[in-house]
C-alpha cells in the first residue's frame, strides 16, 4: 500500500480528487455524487487503480467541503453538513469563523481516520454484522432517530414536531417506497418520484436563506466577521476525545447500512453528543461539541460505506454504488473475492481514504484564512452566484425543470418556516427519514404477513424501541425538572 | 464484398446512385445525425443500465462509428417510468432515444405506466442476461423443484424478496405460473445488493439475481437453485434450468433501444446499423464478457418476435397485491394537523 502512494502521479490524483471534491462540496447545489458520476466515464481510459484513487479522493473531499458553506453561509454544501449549520454558523457569526472551520476540519480528519481504521482492520466482521439487521431493526432505528428529533434546534417541542411532520408529509407523494404504487401524484408523471432530496434541501437552506436576507427590512443580517486562527489547540481536542470517538464510531456504523447516508450519521452523532453533553443548552447556539460531532460522523460514513463495498460487494451509499459501477467497468469483480483476486484495488481504496483525509486536513487548514474570506464577498455578488449554482445543480441532477421549480418552491417554504420559527433541520430530517422508515416497516409487514409482533419479538429491534421510548420519557422529565419553563 | 454476379449488376449502379445522393443531396436535406444523439437512461448514473450504455458510448467514440457524439442523459426515478415517459414525448427525429430493459413491459403490466413497448419504435435488443433463483446457504432446499413443491403445499409462507413491479418481481410470478397453485409471499427489498444482504441475514427465503450479480455474490453464503433461461447459462454449466426441474418458467433480461413513435424509418435503420457495428467491436465483446452478458443483437423480424413473445408471456399473469399496508400518508396528515393546532395555540398565547 505504501509503494502505491509513494508515486507522484498517484499522490497527484489524490490531491486533484480531494481539491475538486472540497470545491464541489462547498458549493451549495453541487454534490459529490454529481462530481463522481460525471468523472466516472473519464476514468474508463485510466488504469483501474488510478481511477479508483481519483474517485475515492473526490468522495472524501466532497463530504468534507460541505462544512465550509455550512459554517460561513449557513447553507450546507452537501446534505451531510446540515447539522453543522446549527452550530458552525452561530459560532462564525459570533466572531470566530476560523475556529468554527478549524473544529470542523479537525473533527473531519479524526472521523476519517477512525473509519479508515475500521475499513482496514474490521471490514469483514462489521459487514457480516450489518446483514443481521432486517427491515424491522432498521425501522426501529429510524424511530429512535425520530425520537431524538423533538429536541432539535432552539424552538419549542410543538414547533419541532410540526416541522418534522411537515417534512414527512412532503416525502409522501411519488412512488410508494415499498409497494411501488403511485401516491398523491395527481396523474403527473414528473411527480412519480416525488420531491427529490437535493432540490428540496438546497431550496430550503440556500434559496431560503437568500430570500430571508434579501427581504430583511431592518437590514439586520447576521454577518460573519472576524479573522481568528483556524488552528485549534490540543487541549480542546483532548477534552472532546470521547465525543470525537463516539461520533466517529456512530458515523462508521451508519455508513455501513445500505441506503442510510452521511446526513443521518451526522444527525445521530449530533443528538448523542447533545444528550451526553454537560452543556446541552449551548447546542444550536455555537457549541463546539455540536460541530465536532456532526463533522467527525459525516467523514466517518465514507469509510463505513466502503466496508460492505469491498467485503461483500454491497454499496453502503449512492456514491458507493457508483464506485461499484467503476469496479465492474474496469473488469474487477466486486465481492468477497476482490481481496484475493485484486488486492491492489482494495489497497488503493483503503489507502486513498487515509491519504485523502490527511490531504483534506492540510488543504483546508492551510487555506482556512482564504476560505474564511468567502463570507466577506459582497452579498450582491455572492447571492446571484449561489442562486445560479443552485439552479444549475438542481437542473443537472436529472435534466428536469421540474426539479428547479421544486427548489424555488421550497426556497419560499424555507423562508416562511424560518419566519414562523419552525426548525428547518427537523423538517429535512423528517423528509429524509420518512421513506426509509416506511419502506422498512412495510417490507417487514409484507414478510411477516401483516404482523407487527416482530418489532418487539426481535431482540435488536426491541432494544431500539425501548431506547426510543426511554428517550422521550427522559426528555419530558428533563423538561419538567428544568428551572427554565418551556416557552408557551 | 462478395456478391453473386447477377446481384452485382443491380447493386453497383444502385450503390453509385446512393453515393451521388449522399454527396450532393444530403447537405440540402439535412443529414442524420445532424446533432448529438441523446440516449435517455431512466436510471441513476453509475447503475447497471448506465454502465451498459456508457460502454456503447465509449466503443462508438473510440472506433469513430458516428460523426456526432453520443450523449447520455440520466433521468432516474420511479422504476424508470419518468425517463421512459420523457423519451416517449421527445421529438421523433432519431436524435433522442431510450435504452430500457424488460422494465418497460413490467411497469405497464404492474400499472405504474400507461404506456409500454407499443408506444415506441423498437430499434434493437442488445445483450441478454440470464436470471437465477437463489437461497441462503442454510436453506433446507437443495433444488427448485423441492422449493416449489413446498410453495404449493404451504402457500404464502416462503418469503420472496424483490423490487415490486420490476422484472425481478416477474421472475417470481413466472415461477408461480409454472407450478400451479404455488404461492410466494412477496416483500420489498429493492436492488440486487439489498436483496443479497437480506438473504444472507435470513430475512427472506429466496430471491432472484442476474447472472452477473450472482457471479459477484456467490461466495458470500448464497446458493442458486436454478437458472430461468431456455438453456443453461454458459457461466454456470452445472446449474439446472427451471424447465429441467419441471417448472415451466422462463425469464431473462434484455436491453432494448427505443425511439419515439413515428421516428422515420431511415433514422431507425441508421441507429440499428450503428448499434450493430458497435456490437462487433472488440471493446464491447470484452466488456460483455466481464458483465456476463451474451453479446446478442436483434433487429427487424427477430426483434419484433422477441417483443411479441415478451408481451405474450405477461398475459395471464395476475399480480396479487401484498398485505394491506398501513395508510401512513393519512396518519401523517392527521399528526401534522394536530401539531399545527398546538403551534397555533402556542403562538396565540405568546
Amino acid at each position: 500500500m505504501i509503494d502505491l502512494f509513494s508515486t507522484t502521479s498517484i499522490l497527484g490524483l489524490v490531491l486533484l480528487g480531494t481539491t475538486l471534491g472540497i470545491t464541489v462540496g462547498a458549493i451549495p447545489g453541487l454534490t459529490g455524487t454529481m462530481l463522481i458520476a460525471l468523472s466516472l466515464p473519464l476514468t474508463f481510459s485510466m488504469e483501474p487503480v488510478s481511477g479508483l484513487v481519483l474517485l475515492v479522493a473526490m468522495y472524501v473531499g466532497a463530504v468534507s467541503g460541505g462544512l465550509i458553506s455550512a459554517t460561513l453561509l449557513r447553507m450546507p454544501g452537501t446534505p451531510a453538513a446540515i447539522m453543522t449549520t446549527l452550530d458552525g454558523f452561530p459560532m462564525a457569526t459570533s466572531g470566530q469563523p476560523g475556529r468554527a472551520l478549524g473544529l470542523g476540519v479537525g473533527a473531519s480528519l479524526v472521523g476519517g481516520l477512525v473509519s479508515w481504521f475500521a475499513l482496514w482492520q474490521l471490514a469483514e466482521p462489521m459487514a457480516e454484522l450489518s446483514t443481521k439487521l432486517g427491515p424491522f431493526e432498521l425501522f426501529s432505528m429510524v424511530i429512535l432517530a425520530l425520537a431524538m428529533l423533538a429536541g432539535i434546534g432552539d424552538s419549542t417541542r410543538a414547533r419541532g414536531l410540526l416541522a418534522g411532520s411537515l417534512g414527512v408529509l412532503v416525502a409522501m407523494p411519488g412512488m410508494h417506497p415499498a409497494s411501488g404504487e403511485l401516491r398523491w401524484t395527481f396523474g403527473l408523471t414528473f411527480m412519480n418520484e416525488g420531491f427529490r432530496l437535493i432540490p428540496v434541501l438546497i431550496g430550503m437552506f440556500a434559496i431560503g436563506k437568500i430570500l430571508q436576507d434579501v427581504t430583511s427590512k431592518d437590514g439586520k443580517i447576521e454577518e460573519v466577521s472576524g479573522n481568528d486562527s483556524a488552528w485549534v489547540a490540543l487541549p480542546v481536542w483532548l477534552s472532546n476525545l470521547f465525543n470525537l470517538v463516539r461520533s466517529s464510531l456512530i458515523g462508521t456504523f451508519i455508513g455501513i447500512l445500505p441506503g442510510i447516508g452521511a446526513n443521518i450519521g451526522s444527525l445521530a452523532a449530533y443528538m448523542a453528543a447533545k444528550r451526553g453533553s454537560k452543556q446541552p443548552e449551548k447546542f444550536g447556539k455555537g457549541s463546539e461539541e455540536g460541530i465536532i460531532a456532526s463533522e467527525a460522523a459525516n467523514n466517518a460514513t465514507v469509510g463505513g460505506a466502503l466496508i460492505p463495498l469491498i467485503s461483500l460487494g454491497i454499496p453502503g451509499s449512492v456514491i458507493g454504488a457508483v464506485l461499484l459501477g467503476a469496479l465492474i467497468v474496469h473488469g474487477l469483480q466486486p465481492g468477497p473475492l476482490l481481496f484475493r483476486q485484486n488486492p491492489e484495488a482494495v489497497h488503493a481504496i483503503i489507502g486513498t481514504v487515509l491519504v485523502a483525509n490527511v490531504m483534506m486536513f492540510i488543504i483546508m487548514v492551510g487555506c482556512a484564512k482564504w476560505i474564511a474570506k468567502l463570507s466577506s464577498i459582497p452579498k450582491k455578488i455572492l447571492f446571484p452566484l449561489v442562486t445560479g449554482c443552485c439552479i444549475w445543480g438542481a437542473y443537472a441532477l436529472n435534466g428536469m425543470w421540474f426539479d428547479v421549480l421544486v427548489m424555488l418552491l421550497f426556497g419560499i417554504i424555507g423562508w416562511q418556516m424560518e419566519k414562523a420559527r419552525l426548525p428547518l433541520a427537523a423538517f429535512v430530517i423528517g423528509f429524509v427519514l420518512a421513506p426509509i422508515a416506511e419502506e422498512n416497516l412495510c417490507a417487514g409487514l409484507m414478510a411477516s404477513g401483516g404482523s407487527y409482533l416482530p418489532l418487539l419479538s426481535r431482540p435488536i429491534s426491541l432494544c431500539l424501541i425501548i431506547s426510543a421510548v426511554m428517550l422521550i420519557i427522559w426528555k419530558r422529565k428533563q423538561k419538567e425538572s428544568s428551572t427554565d419553563p418551556p416557552q408557551s | 464484398m462478395y456478391l453473386p454476379n447477377r446481384k452485382r449488376i443491380l447493386f453497383v449502379p444502385f450503390a453509385k446512385l446512393t453515393f451521388i445522393y449522399l454527396i450532393f443531396l444530403t447537405p440540402l436535406l439535412g443529414q442524420f445525425p445532424s446533432k448529438p444523439i441523446t440516449v435517455i437512461v431512466p436510471f441513476a448514473a453509475g447503475g447497471g443500465s448506465d454502465v451498459f450504455v456508457r460502454i456503447f458510448q465509449n466503443a462508438i467514440r473510440q472506433n469513430n462509428l458516428c460523426p456526432q457524439p453520443i450523449v447520455i442523459k440520466n433521468i432516474a426515478g420511479a422504476g424508470g417510468t419518468i425517463g421512459s415517459r420523457t423519451a416517449r414525448n421527445a421529438d421523433p427525429d432519431g436524435h433522442t432515444i431510450l435504452c430500457l430493459h424488460d422494465g418497460i413491459y413490467t411497469a405497464e403490466h404492474y400499472g405504474n405506466a400507461d404506456w409500454g413497448p407499443a408506444d415506441f419504435e423498437p430499434i434493437a435488443a442488445t445483450g441478454r442476461s440470464g436470471v437465477v433463483i437463489a437461497v441462503g446457504e442454510n436453506s433446507p432446499y437443495t433444488s427448485l423443484d423441492e422449493l416449489m413443491q413446498d410453495a404449493r403445499d404451504r402457500p404464502y409462507q416462503l418469503v420472496f424478496g424483490t423490487n415490486l413491479g420490476a422484472p425481478n418481481h416477474y421472475s417470481a410470478l413466472f415461477l408461480q405460473a409454472g407450478k400451479p397453485n404455488s404461492k410466494f409471499r412477496f416483500t420489498q427489498t429493492g436492488g440486487g445488493a439489498k436483496r443479497l444482504a437480506q438473504l444472507k441475514g435470513g430475512h427472506i427465503d429466496l430471491t432472484g439475481f442476474s447472472v452477473a450479480e450472482y457471479q459477484q455474490f456467490k461466495d458470500t453464503g448464497i446458493e442458486a437453485l436454478a437458472s430461468l433461461g431456455e438453456e443453461r447459462e454458459s457461466s454456470f454449466p452445472n446449474l439446472l434450468t427451471a424447465r429441467e426441474q419441471d417448472i415451466h418458467a422462463t425469464h431473462d433480461l434484455m436491453q432494448f433501444w427505443w425511439a419515439p413513435l413515428n421516428t422515420p424509418h431511415e433514422q431507425i435503420s441508421y441507429l440499428q446499423n450503428l448499434l450493430t457495428r458497435a456490437m462487433a467491436t472488440q471493446e464491447i465483446q470484452e466488456k460483455f464478457k466481464t458483465l456476463h452478458m451474451d453479446p446478442v443483437i436483434q433487429v427487424g423480424q427477430d426483434l419484433l418476435k422477441t417483443i411479441e413473445d415478451r408481451s405474450k408471456r405477461l398475459q395471464g399473469i395476475v399480480v396479487e397485491k401484498p398485505t394491506t399496508l398501513p395508510p401512513l400518508e393519512w396518519i401523517i396528515l392527521g399528526i401534522t394537523a394536530i401539531c399545527f393546532i398546538f403551534v397555533l395555540k402556542e403562538t396565540k398565547s405568546a
